[in-house]
């Protein structure tokens, strides 16, 4: 495990400029660690210089109307304890709790999870379904990339040079689930997963998956299959015969290709049969 | 790389640590500067729950925890658990259930059971606990007594 030094700035400002001071390509984020320190354990990263949000005052989480905005250095369990998420965003609460064990999720954070990237993420699927928005700041300014464009590649975000993730926003309490296949239900990756949401302004269903290499990626021609409310028995048919086909995966150690297809469509089927008799869905 | 001071609260004692490098983990600080080895090290990567230490009160995973980042906080490991209540009964209902078999994994399912129960509070439903510990693993596969222990803690805490 490679040594580093550690700062822990207390200002916005502060933490942009200590890592504007840092060695470039040695200087790294720390949220709550959990990912990170992984990595510099098993020696896959080694950085000389970790910037520390813990002092930052981004441990928040606010509704505006329908808008939940959760700050990046809230702990997930948090998240996960808030009456109003479980009831407003069922999706994300899904999401939030396929992470780690609870003693993981009071330090793991949503800001650090994207900022990770990790292809396998649990959160990416269902903030995709949601159109969450990412709020960033750095030595331009403020700036909002929606988490489709911020989420690149594996381990590859759209965060420009010290840039810091400040919050995430959710711009419509939506009736929405998160279902996973794993080998074990705790501590371990999803083979594959399902986030499904239905937006009741825009009268649209999302669907996105995630578990597949190298990004979690939304379906924007299976979600239009579902129509503009309850769908009929064919229609969820028919998005199941889509996604299966039109899932980017392949096989890895994890799963075979085939199965990975399989599952897609048992888990659509579920969330949308479990979302379809919400009163926010019409008929 | 600079090593810097920290202060920390551990079972109730404030400590003033010098020379604590940056990268140091809070497991680390525990066991060796402080030698409290009741809190295990086993897989070192989130995945086994026996380094579960609680920080304000709340479970964390100290392998996975920075040092500096609990500074000014106070942590409570396994040996100073039981002087809370709620922390005796679950060592009570351990030992009632004789749920330990070569006892590694003990110290972070009590502390990790201990936190649930004062997170969730003590009349939190036996499933939900059963589930919020699957965090922890047992090597020796002695869950049904772990269980068992699970399911009598609140005769324990009455």
């Amino acid at each position: 495990m490679s040594p580093f030094e550690l700062v822990a700035p207390t200002t916005p400002e502060e933490a942009v400029a200590a890592l504007r001071a840092g060695p470039p390509g040695e200087t790294a984020v720390v949220a709550g660690g959990t990912d990170l320190l992984l990595d510099v354990e098993g020696g896959r990263t080694a950085p000389t210089r970790v910037v520390s949000l813990r002092r930052l005052p981004w441990r928040t989480l606010d509704w505006n109307g329908p808008t939940l905005t959760v700050g990046s250095m809230l702990p997930l369990r948090s998240l996960e304890l808030d009456p109003e998420v479980r009831a407003r965003m069922p999706g994300l609460y899904d999401a939030v709790r396929a992470v780690g064990s609870i003693a993981l999720r009071h330090r793991a954070t949503l800001g650090g999870n994207l900022g990770r990237s990790a292809p396998a993420s649990d959160l990416v699927p269902v903030l995709l379904v949601l159109d969450a928005e990412v709020d960033l700041v750095g030595p331009l300014g403020a700036r909002s990339v929606p988490v489709d464009q911020f989420v690149r590649a594996s381990r590859a975000t759209a965060l420009g040079p010290h840039e810091l993730i400040r919050s995430v926003r959710c711009p419509e309490a939506r009736p929405s689930a998160y279902l996973w296949q794993r080998v074990r239900p705790s501590n371990d990756i999803s083979q594959i997963a399902v986030a499904v949401a239905f937006s009741p302004s825009g009268r649209r269903w999302s669907v996105a998956v995630g578990g597949v290499p190298p990004r979690p990626v939304l379906l924007p021609e299976v979600a239009e299959t579902l129509g503009s409310g309850r769908p009929t028995d064919a229609a969820v048919r028919r998005a199941i015969a889509g996604a299966a086909r039109s899932v980017p995966i392949a096989a890895d150690r994890r799963a075979s290709e085939e199965y990975r297809r399989h599952l897609v469509g048992t888990l659509l089927d579920r969330a949308v049969r479990r979302l379809a008799t919400r009163p926010e869905v019409p008929a | 790389m600079t090593d810097a001071e920290l202060t920390v609260r551990v079972n109730g004692r404030t400590e003033r640590l010098a020379d604590v490098p940056g990268d140091e983990r809070l497991l680390d600080t525990l066991r060796w500067r402080l030698g409290l080895k009741g809190t295990k090290e086993g897989c070192r990567t989130g995945d086994c729950g026996a380094c579960t230490v609680l920080v304000d009160g709340v479970t964390v995973l100290s392998c996975l925890t920075l040092a500096h980042d609990v500074a000014d906080q106070a942590v409570t490991t396994v040996e100073h658990v039981a002087d809370d209540p709620v922390g005796a009964g679950v060592v009570r209902a351990f030992q009632q259930a004789g749920a330990l078999q070569c006892g590694y994994c003990t110290p972070g399912f009590v502390v990790a059971l201990t936190g649930l129960l004062k997170e969730r509070g003590t009349d939190a439903p036996t499933e939900e606990l059963l589930e919020g510990l699957q965090g922890n693993l047992c090597r020796c596969t002695g869950y049904a007594a772990i269980a068992r222990a699970v399911a009598r803690v609140r005769e324990e805490l009455a």
